[in-house]
Order: structure tokens, then sequence, then C-alpha cells
């Protein structure tokens, strides 16, 4: 199996595109349904992804949410995580931001190797690597960047 | 172990477990399926299990984990599983993984439970 690898970047994420909504909030995962609801709905409801691929979207989510709450803030309600999207005329990026101090490739199962088969852990990471156009982390490792391009998006005239 | 969206019926060694429910996204439900789905394999040597996920269009990375744990219990009662009716985006999500080395996929149920019971294990 081809694994791609994990992109964690010590500095700030891109200025562009531009930020088309912003919002924060603590690190309590029972606020987590709410928050990946929202966001999934503006994406889809404004065409930037189809309806099919909502399946994707709760995946992606749902694993960048949880390891910025429960890794990255461990789980402290004080703590917030503060997730953006952003828009230009090709592509969305969704970024989840957490306050902890990053993480390392090698907290990350290698999916390459045979025995990660069993683990009950790790996959989240590669199912998204497949569906997103790019998965990079900045701050090192406490900002998740997503970004795929727009369901609407109109291809360049050749 | 209960789980109240999880309907199991047995018919001797076969199991036929239907999650009725739309998301497997939370943590609790997450756990409480996996525990039930462990629990049989636990009480019942040489499973034939079938997970029906017809109903099932959103799982998280945790739930499919959980899977896996599911199969290493079916596997230490020296049974086999299989998991009907997963719709396509879902199962991509399973062979990315390469899970489609580790479980049986079926269209629905009931053919797989048919297949169980011509081959007996």
């Amino acid at each position: 199996m081809s694994t791609k690898a994990l992109n964690i970047k010590a500095g700030e994420p891109p200025s562009t595109p531009p930020t088309v909504f912003e919002r924060t909030w603590p690190s309590r995962i029972d606020l987590k349904q709410e928050i990946m609801d929202e966001v999934v709905e503006l994406l889809i409801s404004k065409g930037w992804v189809v309806e099919d691929d909502r399946a994707w979207l709760y995946l992606c989510f749902d694993e960048v949410v949880v390891n910025a709450m429960l890794h990255g803030n461990e789980g402290d309600p004080r703590l917030e995580v503060t997730l953006t999207i952003r828009l230009d005329a090709l592509r969305w990026v969704v970024t989840v931001a957490d306050q902890g101090d990053g993480f390392t490739e090698t907290a990350i199962p290698d999916q390459s190797q045979p025995e990660s088969l069993m683990l009950e852990h790790g996959r989240g990471i590669r199912i998204m690597q497949e569906w997103l156009d790019e998965l990079t982390y900045y701050r090192g490792g406490s900002l998740a960047w997503l970004t795929r391009r727009r369901a609407d998006a109109i291809p360049p005239s050749v | 172990m209960s789980c109240d969206f999880l309907v199991v019926q047995r018919y001797d060694k076969i199991v036929l477990a239907e999650v009725k429910r739309e998301r497997l996204l939370d943590p609790a439900s997450i756990t409480s399926l996996g525990e039930a789905l462990i629990a049989e394999c636990d009480r019942t040597a040489k499973i034939s299990l079938v997970i029906d996920v017809t109903e099932v269009g959103y799982l998280s990375s945790a739930m499919i984990g959980k899977l896996v744990a599911v199969h290493k219990a079916a596997k230490i009662s020296k049974g086999r599983v299989a998991i009907a009716g997963l719709k396509p985006t879902l199962l991509q999500m399973f062979k990315i993984t390469q899970l489609d080395k580790l479980f049986q996929f079926a269209p629905d149920a009931q053919s797989v439970i048919l297949e169980y019971k011509r081959k007996p294990l």
C-alpha cells in the first residue's frame, strides 16, 4: 500500500485564500456533532462540496476536531478550537486549530507496515489524505489545513 | 452489554447484528456498539457474525477501528465476520486502509447468511 508522508510544518499557514467563516468553540466533545453539522451543511448548501461526499466530510472533520479537542487541547474545556473556512475560485480550505503544542509524525502509526492492519487506531489521516487534495499541519501540528477543489469550480478552458 | 440501536438475531452460531443508526460518530455509540458485538463473539464459539450496516450513512475512523476489535474477538472465538450493506463511499474508506483484506463484504445480509448456512465452520 502506498502511503503519503504526513506534512507537518512549524510555521504559520498561508494567508490566502481569504476566510469566509470563522468560529471558536470550547474543547467539549459533546459539541463535536454540532460543529460538524454546521460546517458540513455550509459546505454542501453553498455547492462547494457535493451531497455524495457528505460522508467524507464527516469522517474528515470528526478526525481533526477530535484530535484538536482531545489530543491538542487534552480535553480541557477551558481551551478552544477554532475552525475557519477559506475560499477562492477553485478550492475550499478548512482549518482546525487547537491551543496545544502540536505533534510529530512518530505519533501516527505507519500504515505501510503489515502489522498496522490490526491496529484499532491511526487510520483517520490516511483516509483523509485519500479524499483531500491536501492535508497539511502547521504550527507544529496544532493547526490542520484541509483543502479540496470546489465542486462548483469552473475548470479553466483549454 | 446492550446497545439500544443494535438488533440481534441468532440462528445457532450465525448471528445477524443489524445496526439501526445512520451516524456512527459519537464515542458513546461507538463504544456501546463495539462492546455489544464483542460480547456476541465472546458468548458464541465459532461465531459467524453478520453486521448489517445498511442504515449507516456516516462513520468515523474510530468506528472503523472498533470493527477491527470486533474482528479480533471473532478470531479468538475461531469465527468469522461479514459486513453487509456497506455503502460504496464507506467501503472505499475500508479499502484505503486495506481492511478489505480483513473483512468479508456482502451487498446484503441474507446472501451472506445463506452462504454461512451452506458452509458452516
